[in-house]
C-alpha cells in the first residue's frame, strides 16, 4: 500500500501536478486542492493503467476512488489483485 | 542560480516546479518523455479507423468535430474528410464574441468545401465577456498544472466547448467527438468516455467556474444535466487523430491555401481566430511570469514537429498591444498603459 502511494505521489510530482516540496495527505482532495481537473485525471487514469497492468471499470471511476491517494491505493490494491 | 534553459525544448528553470538537470541540461519532461513510435501511430490510426467502420451511420452525425477557424482544426477536419470520406460530421464552432470574422468565413469555407454541416454556438457577449474577464481576475482558480496547459481565460473557453460537444454529441448520438490537438497538447489519441467521467468533468467545471464567480445556473456553459440524463448507450468517445498525423506548420498552411483557407490578417503568432489570445497571454504572463503556450510549443519542439529555434522565436515574439488593447476595452480591464510585452525566456 505505502509503495502505491508513494509511486502515486512520485507521479504528481514528476510531472509537475504538484511541486516538489509541497505534501499531500492520504485524505485530501486531489481536485479540491488544485492538484488535477479532469485532463490530470485522465493522464494519471493512464499512468495507473500501465503502471499496474490493470483496466479500471466505468464503475470505479468515481470520485470517492480516485480524488484522494487513499482512494486510489485502495483500488489498485483491489483491481491488481 | 541563474536561469537554465532546457537544452532539447524551450522550458526554463524560471517556470515554476521546472526543473533543469544541470548534468544532462534537459527539463525533466524531456529526461521522462517517450514519444509514440511510427509502429504505435499507425495501430492507432487503424483502430481509429475500424471505430469508424464499427460505430458509423447510427446517429444524426458520426463526428461533432470542433472547428475553430484556424489552421489546425481547419486543416484536420479536410483530412479527415479526405482519409475517411464516408463520415457525417457536424462541425462546430463556438464563437466566444472574439472569433475573428476571418476565422468564421474560413470554417464555413472549410465546411463546404469538405461537404460537412456547420453549425455556430454562441452566447450572449456581455454574458461571454463577464466570464472571461472573472477569469482574468482570478488568480490560481485552475489546477497548477492546467495553469501549463493555458491560460485561465482559454482554459474556461476550451472547458465550455468540451462542455457543448459532449452535449452535441449527446442530443446527435454522434459516437465521435474529435479536436484538432497537436501531440502538445492531447494526452492520449482516443479516449473513451464514460458517464461517470462525464459526470465529473462536469461537476469539476461547475466548481472551476464558482471559483471564478460565475454562477451557471442556466447551463449554458455546462453540459446540461438534463441531456446527461438521458445519455443512454451514446457515449461518446474522443479522438485526437492530428497528433498522429506528421505535423509541419508550413505543410499545414501550404496544403490550406491551396484549397482556399484565407490568412488570419490578425497578429498574433499562437492563434489565427481568436482575438482574445493576446490578451490571455499579457494576462498570464502579469499573473504568473511564463507563457501559456511554453508548454505547448515545448510537446511540439520536443516531439520534433518544431524546431526548437522555432519555438524560441514563437514564445519570444512580441504580443500584439493592439490586440491586447481591443480585448481589454471589451472586458473593460485596464491594463498597463503603452508597455511592450515581450516574453522573457
Amino acid at each position: 500500500m505505502e509503495q502505491i502511494r508513494n509511486d502515486i505521489v512520485d507521479y504528481l510530482k514528476a510531472n509537475s501536478f504538484m511541486d516538489n516540496n509541497s505534501s499531500l495527505n492520504d485524505n485530501d482532495s486531489l481536485t479540491q486542492k488544485g492538484i488535477i481537473d479532469s485532463i490530470g485525471l485522465l493522464e494519471l487514469m493512464d499512468y495507473i493503467c500501465e503502471k499496474y497492468s490493470i483496466e479500471i471499470p466505468e464503475d470505479l471511476l468515481t470520485p470517492e476512488n480516485f480524488d484522494s491517494l487513499q482512494g486510489i491505493t485502495n483500488m489498485i490494491t483491489k483491481l491488481a489483485k | 542560480m541563474s536561469k537554465l534553459v532546457c537544452k532539447k525544448c524551450v522550458l526554463d528553470s524560471d517556470i515554476p516546479g521546472i526543473q533543469i538537470n544541470e548534468d544532462t541540461g534537459l527539463c525533466h519532461f524531456c529526461e521522462t518523455y517517450a514519444p509514440l513510435t511510427s509502429q504505435e501511430k499507425n495501430e492507432y490510426l487503424s483502430r481509429i479507423g475500424e471505430l469508424f467502420k464499427q460505430y458509423r451511420g447510427k446517429g444524426n452525425y458520426d463526428v461533432i468535430y470542433a472547428l475553430s477557424g484556424g489552421k489546425d482544426s481547419s486543416y484536420t477536419l479536410y483530412k479527415l474528410k479526405k482519409d475517411y470520406p464516408f463520415l457525417k460530421i457536424r462541425a462546430v464552432q463556438f464563437d466566444n464574441g472574439f472569433t475573428s470574422e476571418n476565422a468564421i468565413k474560413n470554417a464555413q469555407k472549410m465546411c463546404k468545401i469538405t461537404g460537412c454541416d456547420y453549425f455556430q454556438l454562441t452566447m450572449e457577449k456581455e454574458v461571454l465577456y463577464n466570464t472571461f474577464r472573472k477569469a482574468a481576475e482570478s488568480y490560481d482558480a485552475f489546477p497548477k498544472f492546467a495553469k501549463y496547459r493555458a491560460s485561465d481565460i482559454c482554459n474556461v473557453c476550451i472547458t465550455i466547448i468540451k462542455q457543448k460537444l459532449i452535449e452535441q454529441a449527446i442530443l446527435q448520438k454522434a459516437p465521435f467527438i474529435i479536436f484538432a490537438f497537436t501531440a502538445g497538447q492531447s494526452p492520449n489519441p482516443i479516449i473513451n468516455l464514460s458517464v461517470n467521467f462525464i459526470q465529473w468533468s462536469r461537476n469539476l467545471f461547475e466548481k472551476q467556474l464558482q471559483k471564478i464567480g460565475v454562477d451557471d445556473k442556466d447551463e449554458m456553459f455546462l453540459l446540461k444535466k438534463e441531456v446527461l440524463e438521458n445519455i443512454g448507450e451514446n457515449v461518446p468517445s474522443i479522438l485526437h487523430p492530428l497528433c498522429l498525423w506528421d505535423y509541419s506548420e508550413d505543410k499545414v498552411l501550404e496544403t490550406l491555401l491551396e484549397i482556399g483557407w484565407e490568412p488570419p490578417g490578425i497578429s498574433d503568432s499562437n492563434s489565427t481566430n481568436c482575438t482574445l489570445n493576446s490578451f490571455a497571454c499579457y494576462n498570464h504572463l502579469e499573473k504568473y511570469g511564463f507563457h501559456p503556450y511554453a508548454f505547448d510549443v515545448a510537446g511540439l519542439v520536443r516531439s520534433g514537429e518544431m524546431s526548437r529555434e522555432e519555438g524560441l522565436e514563437k514564445i519570444n515574439q512580441e504580443l500584439s498591444q493592439p490586440l491586447i488593447e481591443e480585448a481589454a476595452r471589451k472586458l473593460k480591464l485596464k491594463i498597463k498603459s503603452s508597455q511592450k510585452v515581450i516574453v522573457k525566456i
